[in-house]
């Protein structure tokens, strides 16, 4: 799970996050909506540990105590997924998990593409031929073999072409399905509707309202969305 | 960090540009490295064949008068090392046979410039030229987006949360950089050692591997600073024109300047000078050659007292002999007055050299380089010193047998071949480094200075760091 309780940010006196409160619980799937600056990327950094906030605390526990950012638990997916262009797509994820203290068989690790969605003709091909689609594969794929708990996506969908884009979604489904929590910032309002099982939306560090998935069809999220982002 | 390692080398071996680079610079290591092993050799040979030539010719010289050979005198070889392939140091402008010879004392040739021009100008084409210029240029290009690189792909975040620390990732980037500086020198001490491995005393085995540490040092400093220079700047333009503008200042106007300043602060005698202030000194000693010189007359009454006769046509010995000496021990104190001084000016001059080592890293490593391989002052010094001791005895040797072989007023005696044969040859052996190693201290204290500092800097910066 992941727990964010009254998070304060600000950059140069202006206010970033406000009062944030977001829960992501086990197996759910939690898409952060919002423009560009409202403040998704923070809320990403603050939980990865790279950002501290100014008040209030993250929990990736039920421990009330528990408040260290654990990383080990996270996998990490940005909006570009930059691998080391000279290493085949099962080397690059032999490398991270290895970095992460894992080590594991190339059938393990050609398991584990597979498992994501890469087609086994690209497994020894560098990233360098790779597309944007099957970088972020790969990138998903780190993350899972890390056995991560909690995933933090950085607009994973942008520049994906459609069928990619679904893709992703029905792998991100498979992992939460497995117990993973699962948080993912965007701005793509159908992308979100299809994937997440509840929506926050974020404007100028204000989390506005949260609307679980189920009770909106796309083009009604993206009526509230506009609402809020007008007014 | 072994796996970052691991990594990085990984991408240089698929990298074709690194491949022809390196391969480039293997190929010209081991090409320049040859050739001046070769070149060396050969020199060493043609020494050898002119010293025994000298030494030939001193051995059949005829029965002749013992001050006359002393005019004929000889020449004080300095030895070409076999490092002296890798680093000829001052070796080029200094010259290695010095001519030796009754009345005076030749001078190598000391311009005021002589120390710090040779220090940065281009000379002939060997190894040193390759690891003090080519290698920094080489490293400073593999160095300079190595951690940039990283950071503007996104990499770094991933590889943080994937549990790496901040510091285990550049340092990791810093050794393998450093792993291939470090086997391009290794490759250099294997050529170097496969042609002349069977000369190889103990002594030059511990230059070689100072030589060796000097520049493993220098290229830690350099890679360091180029990746600590991208930390602070973030951006691959600045890092890159700020470390080749601090390369420019280290290998060319920085050692302009400070032997500048060097020279001005230690101010060496013009040859002109220093030539007047001898003759005007020497002026005031016996004149070996003037009956009519006020010492001589001094010296005289002191030998027929000694010998207890009347006249110096009474004396059993050659007193024309015992003036030639006495004139000669007098040259020698003005040769020690003055040459004693600009030697150590010198010195003097080389330590200030020194001390800009702790702003200028480049100055303890061709100091270090040149030491390593016996080709700097300190080491020409001790040459002249031990080729002026030489001269002395040599010269003594001549006066002696004229004194006391044959009597005053009887020029015609000639001395023997079998005399002129029990002289001994100057042979000059190189000394221990051991001996020396306190003059190169602060080199390599200022070298480890740098590593500490950068390694420190390099540290505090990581821990400001945000990542986002």
């Amino acid at each position: 799970m992941i727990k964010l309780k009254n998070i304060c940010k600000s950059f140069d006196e202006k206010i970033v996050l406000n009062n944030l409160n977001i829960e992501v619980k086990s197996g759910e799937i939690y898409g952060l909506l919002g423009a560009n600056g409202a403040g998704k990327s923070t809320t990403l950094n603050i939980i990865l540990g790279f950002l501290n906030p100014e008040s209030g605390e993250v929990r990736m526990t039920d421990n009330e105590d528990d408040l260290e950012i654990n990383r080990d638990k996270i996998g990490y997916i940005p909006e570009n997924v930059n691998l080391y262009p000279y290493l085949t797509g099962v080397e690059n994820l032999d490398y991270f998990s290895r970095i992460a203290g894992m080590k594991f068989t190339k059938e393990q690790l050609k398991k584990f593409l597979l498992e994501c969605g890469l087609n086994e003709v690209d497994f020894n091909k560098s990233i360098s031929q790779y597309s944007k689609g099957m970088r972020q594969k790969v990138g998903i794929a780190i993350a899972y073999a890390k056995n991560a708990k909690i995933y933090l996506l950085d607009e994973p969908a942008s520049g994906l072409d459609p069928l990619s884009s679904n893709e992703l979604s029905t792998l991100l489904r498979k992992m939460s399905d497995k117990g993973a929590s699962i948080l993912m910032a965007s701005h793509d309002i159908f992308r979100v509707r299809e994937t997440c099982d509840k929506i926050g939306i974020l404007k100028n560090g204000l989390l506005i309202t949260e609307i679980f998935s189920n009770e909106v069809t796309s083009t009604e999220l993206e009526s509230i969305y506009l609402k809020y982002m007008k007014d | 960090m072994i796996n970052i390692f691991y990594n990085e080398w990984k991408g240089f071996l698929r990298n074709k540009l690194f491949i022809f680079l390196t391969s480039f610079f293997v190929f010209s290591l081991f090409l320049v490295t040859y050739l001046s092993v070769l070149q060396n050799k050969k020199q060493i040979e043609n020494q050898e064949d002119a010293h025994e030539y000298i030494r030939s010719q001193w051995d059949e010289i005829d029965s002749t008068n013992a001050h006359s050979a002393a005019h004929f005198g000889t020449f004080a070889f300095k030895p070409n090392t076999i490092l002296n392939s890798l680093d000829e140091g001052i070796n080029s402008v200094t010259g290695l046979v010095l001519r030796l010879e009754g009345h005076k004392q030749n001078d190598v040739a000391y311009s005021e410039r002589s120390q710090s021009l040779e220090i940065s100008k281009f000379g002939k084409f060997k190894p040193y030229l390759i690891f003090q210029f080519i290698i920094p240029l080489l490293l400073i290009f593999l160095s300079f987006n190595s951690y940039t690189s990283e950071v503007s792909s996104g990499r770094l975040k991933l590889l943080i949360v994937q549990g790496n620390n901040i510091n285990k990732i550049v340092f990791g980037k810093i050794f393998t950089l450093y792993s291939i500086s470090i086997i391009l020198l290794i490759i250099t001490i294997i050529i170097q050692s496969l042609f002349t491995f069977d000369e190889f005393s103990l002594d030059e085995m511990i230059r070689l591997f100072i030589f060796f540490l000097c520049y493993a040092f220098y290229y830690f400093i350099i890679i360091s600073l180029t990746i600590f220079l991208s930390i602070v700047f973030k951006n691959n333009i600045s890092s890159l024109s700020i470390s080749l503008i601090i390369w420019l200042l280290w290998t060319i106007f920085l050692p302009k300047t400070i032997g500048n300043f060097t020279e001005n602060l230690h101010n060496l005698p013009s040859r002109f000078e220093l030539k007047e202030e001898m003759t005007n000194d020497r002026s005031k000693g016996i004149d070996g050659h003037n009956p009519s010189d006020k010492r001589r007359s001094e010296l005289e009454k002191e030998v027929l007292k000694k010998y207890n006769v009347e006249t110096v046509a009474q004396l059993p010995i050659n007193f024309s002999g015992i003036l030639l000496q006495a004139d000669e021990e007098y040259g020698n104190k003005v040769w020690d007055k003055h040459f004693g001084r600009v030697h150590e000016i010198l010195k003097k001059q080389k330590r200030t050299y020194q001390i800009s080592g702790l702003i200028n890293p480049f100055a303890s490593l061709q100091s270090l380089s040149m030491a390593s391989c016996g080709t700097d002052l300190i080491h020409h010094l001790d040459f002249l010193n031990a080729s002026e001791s030489y001269r002395r005895y040599f010269v003594e040797a001549l006066n002696n047998e004229y004194t006391f072989v044959s009597t005053s007023g009887d020029n015609a005696y000639l001395s023997n071949n079998e005399f002129f044969r029990s002289i001994n040859d100057f042979i000059y052996v190189s000394p221990k480094f051991s001996l020396f190693f306190h003059y190169y201290f602060l080199d390599a204290l200022s070298l480890t200075i740098w590593i500490l500092i950068l390694i420190f800097s390099i540290n505090y910066k990581l821990r400001k760091i945000v990542i986002q």
